[in-house]
């Protein structure tokens, strides 16, 4: 894996870019097969029980999981559900969660040479707020942003 | 407005005069008029930008009658950065742990051809 890069793209979105050393086809199916995620969706200290998964990778399928603290019972775990809105094998993957709108797409890229970039992109915000007013808010004045927080933190 | 705190912190931060309102307020207390100053926008106008970062909790009025100064209250604003930073964190242990899983699958693959080759 080279190049991690990560940015906040806008005020509650976020978009992380990855290349892995895998073929595009692998890593496409890691993320939508439930055997497979059940090994890396929970992030440190935290599993993704197989028994949890579902995974029905066709658009208005459910895609649910719920991650679980190590050590802590199955029960106490953060359940996610969602639904897909795009699958597109091996290229693209939208799924948008139910509880509050947070929709994620992850893009699959063959470089060509045996490794495959990844790009997640996820927009946070209720559809309510994603009006094009709000959305130049957030592109024009991120900079004022950065400077109040760095004040607020001073 | 949104039901949950943190869409109405969004909200409020989705306007450049109200995140400029904010930036002015982390150096100190201000009234209106003086947030309205950098502005050219009515006093009105500026006191519907303020209502709404009350609302979101972000800004705290005087009792003083007259004067009303505003206050930043940036609880809900640290609420908000550490959601975003929780999510960013998530998916890049995720994605790190895929890069193992990755390399672990094609280990288990290079391997499984080996011994078909040895036998």
């Amino acid at each position: 894996m080279t190049n991690p890069t990560d940015a906040a793209t806008e005020l509650g979105e976020l978009t992380i870019t990855r290349v892995y050393d895998a073929p595009r086809e692998m890593v496409f199916r890691a993320m939508i097969e439930p055997e497979q995620l059940t090994h890396f969706w929970g992030p440190t200290g935290v599993h993704t029980p197989l028994e949890s998964i579902v995974i029905e990778p066709w658009p208005g399928g459910r895609f649910e999981t719920t991650m679980v603290p190590d050590g802590a019972p199955a029960d106490a775990g953060f359940v996610m559900k969602a639904v897909f809105v795009e699958v597109v094998e091996p290229e693209r993957i939208v799924f948008k969660e139910l509880d509050g709108d947070m929709t994620t797409e992850s893009t699959y890229t063959d470089l060509g040479d045996g490794r495959t970039q990844v790009v997640i992109h996820q927009t946070n915000m209720p559809a309510m707020y994603r009006t094009e007013e709000a959305q130049a808010g957030f592109k024009t004045s991120l900079d004022k942003f950065a400077v109040y927080l760095a004040a607020k933190v001073g | 407005m949104a039901d949950d705190p943190l869409s109405s912190t969004f909200a409020a931060l989705a306007d450049p005069t109200r995140r400029a309102i904010l930036a002015r307020l982390a150096e100190g207390e201000a009234t209106v008029s003086e947030l309205a100053e950098p502005f050219a926008m009515t006093l009105q106008a500026i006191s519907k930008h303020l209502k709404v970062l009350e609302r979101a909790g972000l800004v705290v009025r005087g009792k003083d009658a007259q004067w009303r100064p505003c206050r930043l209250e940036s609880a809900p604003l640290e609420n908000a950065s550490a959601w975003i930073d929780a999510n960013r964190k998530i998916w890049n242990e995720r994605l790190d742990r895929l890069d193992r899983h990755l390399q672990q699958i094609q280990r288990t693959q290079r391997q499984s051809g080996q011994n078909r080759t040895s036998t």
